[in-house]
């Protein structure tokens, strides 16, 4: 069982990333506004026009 | 008529194929030019994406009028932007308030837009709160253009300024999610190693793993109790310090006492760990304290757009000619130019010109008020028709609104005390409790056995650990504070939830809340044979598209088809008079029609030579209104309304709805003085209301409702606001708050109940910690459990 002296500490080491990523989160105000968010994964592709609604996206190119 | 919707709003196009584009290789049908030009210059800037991902249909939207649109300029004065920005470098910041955003397709709809343009270095837009932060360079690209840019799209934007206190909400939510995280993550690792101790003590476990765990416990648990726990520390300290013992004193000591024990223990190598329960403890109050302040910063965030209330910007009449400045810097003797659909920005008197204006921002009514030369303006009303020159008699910040707007914060600080029936339970308690424990230590050092003194004060400490007591109220609160909210009910402050119980008058607003706060047609009286109402009021419709006047909108439901008028002619506070058929009509008030007043009606007809109609309004009641008053008088409360309305009808609607009191003609103080009366005779007052004018008032009484369509100042203002155009609501929140009662009144029974019995049984020594343990879980499970019913129901 001694293996859990160096598991345990692993496993700390992996909370404390979570804790900085979710603070690093917290402090870039990813958390303000969630409902958008939700959104911007959609909007994002839209390099590739669908085929209900071609876009006009050659005249004038989205910047990101 | 067929009943396309329009590709923009999704409203019926009843205009035929008159506005039609062909986007995307396909004609689409438009219900206005507005609507149209907006498809347009999505489609044009490959924006395209909006329609196929928006939740909700766009708003319908309105063309802003092209002096509105010159108007803009106004803001790109130096000193105005100086008032309403602020300096990054190079650069500006600005916030702005955007309205007509009805789902997230339209915050990306804006980004995408704005970032599209050069000069602008960040755009922002944020959904939820409908606000805008963009970095612009003012130099190079002014500010009245993005506001134009956003109208391109259909929305209306206008400078805001987020008041300093909104400020440190912000910050504060911050950190309230980073101490939920730190306490939530952090139980988890510690409850996984505790349920390896638990088994060790089952099935043997060695000395040497059973001290590591301990010590990856203790060292996991420190960032809990220092940095997740800080508030109730403070807390605490400040109540002790004030000689106010209240909730978190035993919380905080329980919490420390139990750590340090466990410290002891793990350094020492003796006695028990209890590194879970402070984890745990201080997760599931965090929880509670988190939901209740998120609550409150969102309906902040939502409300305090008290920009839109004080005007910004004037017109100021100089030598040189009309010029705009800011609407702060205007002195007494200054002359102002306002024109249609601006707001006042300083008290004065007409010194040119007439119109009608709306004061219903401080007077809470509706009905225009017709000013003329001589005549006294206020701050914060609305010019309708005409264009008036004003002088300035009082600057803006002791305006008439003004003087409201501080009154209200006078009010604020005499709002009536709520008894915290949980932390004054808390006081008697922990006096008691500290006592015993004391004496449970004594006893068992001098008399009893020194070496198990510590352990039994232990376990006295742990086995009545006021969690369950601590944890009745916020988690019964937090689980009605949800459910209501899923209702439509936002409650912003959950003391009032505690107070609901205890009301027994409730006093209501008339305009606005007891009615809808508009005109409708009641009453059509023919003055000549008339063959058919509905075509006839279809030819008021069409004349009054023309006027601005509130008047006119009553006439809206009644427009059925378009006729054909010619020489249309407008006059301000009058009528409007058109050609039709051959025939001349006048659609306005009796003066203007040449007819004899017929009582009570508003609004006449004449055709040609020949008086047609009169036709009464009136603001009618909210339908839902009867069946809430009935409800709410069988339950035996007291009704009363309070309206700023000097007319007749406020007596009829008393009459009508039979209230117990009425009092007509209010000014905001006399509304705080009617309140303050019935308190002083011991009632327990609930206020709804709608208007700035009812603010100060909110402050006055126990717990104050703002309506859905209320001004966002008494939104800000209030305790209770209603998300839903229902004022039924009332009836629920009442409801959910004698629910909420009766839970936390179980929830206290059961966990006063529980350490009445186990604190003799620890004294004496009989509970060991482990069954201390148990005892405090299980008290705790089952009262956070009896308060997860209130979220079913």
């Amino acid at each position: 069982m001694s293996i859990i002296y160096v598991l345990i500490p692993i496993a700390i080491l992996f909370v404390a990333i979570g804790l900085c990523i979710f603070f690093w989160a917290v402090r870039t105000k990813q958390f303000d506004d969630l409902e958008k968010e939700g959104f911007s994964i959609l909007f994002d592709e839209d390099n590739k026009p669908s085929a209900k609604q071609p876009t006009k996206e050659s005249t004038k190119p989205n910047d990101h | 008529m067929t009943a396309v919707p329009c590709f923009h709003c999704h409203e019926p196009v009843l205009t035929g194929s008159r506005f039609t584009a062909v986007l995307a290789e396909q004609t689409q049908h438009f219900c206005c030019a507005g609507c149209q030009a907006v498809a347009e210059t999505i489609f044009e800037n490959g924006l395209s994406d909006y329609y196929q991902f928006r939740t909700e249909s766009a708003l319908k939207v309105s063309a802003m009028p092209e002096h509105l649109l010159a108007e803009l300029a106004s803001y790109d004065h130096p000193d105005v932007l100086a008032d309403i920005s602020r300096q990054h470098e190079q650069l500006t910041d600005i916030e702005l308030s955007i309205s007509g955003m009805s789902c997230a397709a339209c915050a990306w709809l804006i980004e995408k837009k704005l970032k599209q343009q050069p000069h602008i270095s960040s755009a922002n837009i944020n959904a939820s709160t409908q606000r805008a932060l963009i970095r612009f360079d003012s130099q190079t690209l002014p500010l009245s253009h993005i506001l134009k840019l956003i109208n391109t799209l259909g929305y209306q934007a206008s400078p805001f300024v987020a008041d300093n206190e909104e400020h440190v909400f912000k910050q504060e939510l911050n950190r309230y999610l980073k101490r939920l995280a730190v306490s939530g993550i952090l139980t988890m690792q510690v409850m996984m190693l505790a349920f390896a101790l638990y088994f060790g003590e089952y099935t043997g476990i060695d000395a040497s793993h059973e001290g590591y765990l301990r010590w990856i416990s203790m060292l996991l648990t420190i960032p809990v109790v220092i940095y997740a726990a800080k508030p109730f520390v403070i807390s605490a300290w400040r109540s002790t310090k004030a000689r106010q013992m209240n909730m978190d004193v035993p919380v905080t000591l329980a919490l420390y006492y139990t750590f340090f024990a466990s410290s002891y223990a793990t350094v020492f190598q003796t006695g028990e760990v209890y590194f879970e329960s402070v984890c745990m403890f201080t997760f599931l109050l965090q929880l509670g304290k988190f939901f209740e302040f998120r609550a409150r910063a969102q309906a902040r965030e939502a409300t305090s757009n008290l920009l839109k209330i004080m005007p910004v910007t004037a017109t100021l009449m100089t030598e040189q000619g009309p010029q705009s400045t800011s609407a702060r810097r205007l002195q007494a003797g200054d002359l102002i130019l306002v024109k249609a659909g601006e707001t006042l920005a300083a008290d004065g008197v007409v010194h040119e010109g007439s119109s009608s204006v709306d004061e219903s921002m401080l007077t809470g009514e509706y009905r225009p008020i017709t000013k003329t030369l001589g005549d006294t303006v206020l701050a914060g009303s609305v010019n309708h028709d005409g264009l008036l020159t004003i002088n300035v008699t009082t600057p803006l910040a002791h305006s008439r609104l003004g003087q409201i707007i501080q009154l209200q914060q006078q009010t604020l600080s005499q709002k009536p005390k709520l008894v915290e029936k949980t932390d004054k339970l808390a006081k008697y308690f922990v006096e008691r409790l500290l006592v015993i424990a004391v004496v449970t230590f004594a006893l068992w050092y001098f008399w009893w056995n020194p070496d198990r003194a510590f352990w039994v004060t232990l376990s006295v400490l742990v086995a009545t650990c006021p969690c369950a007591l601590s944890l009745a109220t916020p988690t019964a609160i937090t689980c009605a504070l949800a459910r209501l909210n899923r209702r439509g009910i936002l409650i912003k402050n959950a003391q009032a939830l505690e107070t609901l119980p205890d009301i027994s008058h409730i006093i209501f607003d008339k305009t606005g809340t007891l009615t809808e706060g508009k005109f409708s047609v009641s009453r059509v009286i023919p003055l000549h044979e008339i063959q058919d109402d509905a075509a006839m009021l279809n030819l008021i419709a069409n004349l009054e598209r023309y006027s601005e006047h509130p008047i006119a909108r009553a006439f809206l439901p009644y427009f059925t088809h378009a006729l054909a008028l010619e020489n249309i002619q407008v006059k301000i506070g009058a009528g409007i008079s058109a050609d039709w058929q051959g025939q001349h009509i006048r659609v306005g008030s009796a003066a203007f029609c040449e007819i004899t007043p017929v009582s009570e009606a508003m609004v006449y007809l004449r055709m040609g030579e020949q008086p047609m109609a009169a036709i009464q309004l009136e603001d009618k009641l909210r339908p839902e209104v009867p069946l809430l008053i009935k409800t709410l008088q069988q339950q035996g409360y007291q009704l009363g309304m309070l309206t700023g309305d000097h007319s007749s009808q406020a007596e009829y609607v008393s009459n009508q709805l039979r209230l117990n009191f009425m009092v007509k003609g209010c000014s905001p103080e006399q509304k705080v003085a009617e309140i303050q009366s019935v308190i002083a005779k011991g009632a327990k007052v609930l206020m709804l209301g709608d208007g700035i004018n009812d603010s100060p008032g909110f402050n006055a009484s126990h717990v104050s409702v703002a309506v859905h369509s209320g001004t966002d100042l008494s939104k800000n203002q209030a305790d209770v606001v209603l998300l839903q155009p229902d004022i039924g609501l009332v009836a629920q929140l009442l409801q959910g708050g004698n629910t909420t009662a009766r839970v936390i009144k179980q929830n206290l029974g059961w966990s006063v109940g529980y350490n009445l019995i186990i604190i003799p049984l620890a004294v004496a020594g009989f509970v060991s910690p482990y069954i201390a343990v148990i005892g405090m879980s299980f008290s705790s499970l089952l009262v956070v459990s009896n308060s997860l019913r209130l979220l079913k129901k």
